[in-house]
């Protein structure tokens, strides 16, 4: 270790003050315009936000489906980080490779990939209507539905790759002694797996579910104007009325509820011996 | 288990197949299976004026930003994992607080304080901000780096002669070498691929490429879209493929 605080500065100063000045001081001062009425600060903005119930719908509406997307995202998780763990040689690299491939491309493309596959001439409706379950196309897009599946397909590598992780490390005779012992596959599961990987679980929950909660382009392609997200529904506040004040309260509250999830998840986590 | 990842991998994978398929449709519009086979969507993607513009912009950002980010972020690892830094969590909290807010309310921070008042150009707006983005990224990964890395090494070139300088160029540099390479693969993609920070940092002639798709796609659906994708995606994974060659890129995700 070297001890002179000076040169530390000299290096650590640039990148620290780059941040300030173009991120954290302008994203503080978008803040704070959901929090000034009248020139003071004040909740009224809040208030105010809630008190629309266009606004209310929105607002439940991201948080049931950033909850929806993290529980189907967890539940296939597990599944498939299982069965990639337990893979032996080479081939398991080749599994992660293809779950992180996703992840690379451009979230556009794979969004746009859904309209295809949902849309009223998509293989979906023709498989429907192929199989005689409907007449007409259905209405896929445009729609909660088109959204939590391209979120959960958005999302889901991260998720896996957080378990693979948590999965690797647990210790295997826990599980061959709980075998032993006469414990089927769901009793090792709830009992043995799930508390000793919750904290993997903790950090891909809280990305899945911040992630849903801050993705544009997704409900911006697959849920339409009608369908709107909170990022949405910035969006419309801004480019159509100039509405920063309202912009401030929609920023405000994505970031707290995305600490909210991390705290939630991290108690998740510590909850390990109860 | 089998099974289940199996289909896994066909909802996470799949619908890049679709969209192959769709874009080498002859029909005039989206469909899958397609009508016949022809390449010409992709012919008209290099048609496309707005397409080409777009993906310079978007390209010259990518490695603009990451050039930026690793200049800033480099030495800054560096520091963090070799001296004792007083307020070391506060300075690593700031350094990685783009991670934190959603890149919507970032691009839209930067056009009302910087574009609107100080008459920041868009396109310098949009280069600090992906600049910032990419930040976290490259000094978590040359981080990780430095962490398997003993400092015994370097000082040890130091107590030989070498100038601290010289023991970072010759000693540290070539160790950190493909964390440094996989932390300019990680930033270019989140660059190149980033649409909610870029979304209001967009103007007349300033326009990235997925900004610039996400638009097309409100006027139409044809096939064009699927070719571009396609061929996105074609780049991306052979970036990916290469850097997962050479450098175990999956490590650093």
């Amino acid at each position: 270790m070297f001890e002179k605080r000076a040169e530390a500065f000299v290096l650590i100063a640039p990148a620290a003050l780059f941040s300030l000045a173009v991120f954290v001081a302008p994203v503080l001062a978008l803040l704070s315009e959901g929090f000034h009425f009248e020139g003071h600060w004040s909740l009224q903005p809040l208030s105010a936000f809630f008190a629309s119930s266009l606004n209310q719908a929105v607002f439940w509406r991201t948080l049931k489906i950033a909850a929806l997307v993290t529980a189907a995202a967890a539940g296939l998780g597990y599944l498939a980080a299982q069965a990639i763990v337990d893979i032996k040689g080479g081939g398991k690299g080749r599994m992660v490779a293809m779950v992180v491939l996703p992840l690379m491309v451009s979230p556009v493309a794979r969004t746009y990939a859904w309209i295809v596959i949902l849309g009223r001439t998509g293989i979906v409706n023709r498989a429907l209507i192929f199989v005689g379950l409907t007449d007409e196309p259905l209405r896929i897009l445009f729609s909660e539905t088109a959204i939590f599946i391209g979120l959960l397909q958005l999302l889901l590598p991260l998720m896996i790759l957080s378990l693979i992780g948590a999965l690797e490390n647990l210790p295997r005779d826990a599980v061959a002694a709980a075998r032993v012992l006469g414990a089927n596959d769901l009793q090792i599961f709830v009992k043995i797996i799930l508390p000793l990987t919750r904290e993997g679980f903790a950090v891909g929950g809280t990305l899945v579910f911040a992630g849903s909660m801050t993705a544009y382009i997704t409900p911006a392609v697959l849920g339409g104007a009608k369908v709107l997200m909170l990022e949405t529904l910035l969006y419309q506040r801004v480019s159509i009325a100039n509405d920063l004040v309202s912009a401030g309260v929609i920023a405000s509250l994505l970031i707290v509820m995305s600490f909210a999830a991390n705290l939630v998840m991290r108690r998740i986590a510590k909850a390990r011996t109860a | 288990m089998r099974v289940a990842l199996g289909l896994v991998l066909l909802f996470l994978i799949g619908p890049f197949a679709v969209i192959v398929a769709a874009s080498l449709s002859a029909g005039e519009t989206l469909a899958f299976p397609p009508q016949g086979l022809s390449l010409r969507w992709v012919e008209k993607v290099f048609e496309v004026e707005s397409f080409r513009a777009s993906f310079v912009l978007s390209l010259t950002l990518a490695i603009g930003a990451t050039s930026a980010a690793l200049a800033l972020g480099v030495p800054a690892a560096y520091a963090l994992a070799r001296y004792k830094v007083p307020f070391a969590e506060i300075l690593r909290l700031i350094v990685a607080s783009p991670l934190l807010v959603p890149g919507i309310v970032v691009g839209l921070a930067l056009l009302r304080y910087l574009v609107v008042p100080l008459r920041f150009p868009i396109v310098l707006a949009l280069f600090l901000a992906h600049t910032a983005l990419i930040l976290p990224y490259a000094l978590r990964v040359v981080s990780a780096s430095l962490a398997n890395l003993r400092p015994e090494i370097e000082e040890a070139a130091v107590l030989l002669g070498a100038s601290r300088a010289g023991a970072f160029f010759r000693v540290v540099a070539p160790n950190i070498r493909d964390g440094v390479l996989a932390a300019m693969v990680l930033g270019f993609v989140t660059s190149f691929n980033q649409v909610p920070v870029s979304l209001f940092l967009s103007g007349p002639g300033v326009e990235t490429l997925p900004i610039d798709m996400l638009g097309y796609l409100e006027i139409t659906y044809d096939p064009s879209v699927a070719a571009l994708s396609t061929l996105l995606a074609a780049l991306s994974l052979a970036i990916v493929l290469i850097a997962e060659r050479f450098l175990g890129l999956t490590r650093y995700v």
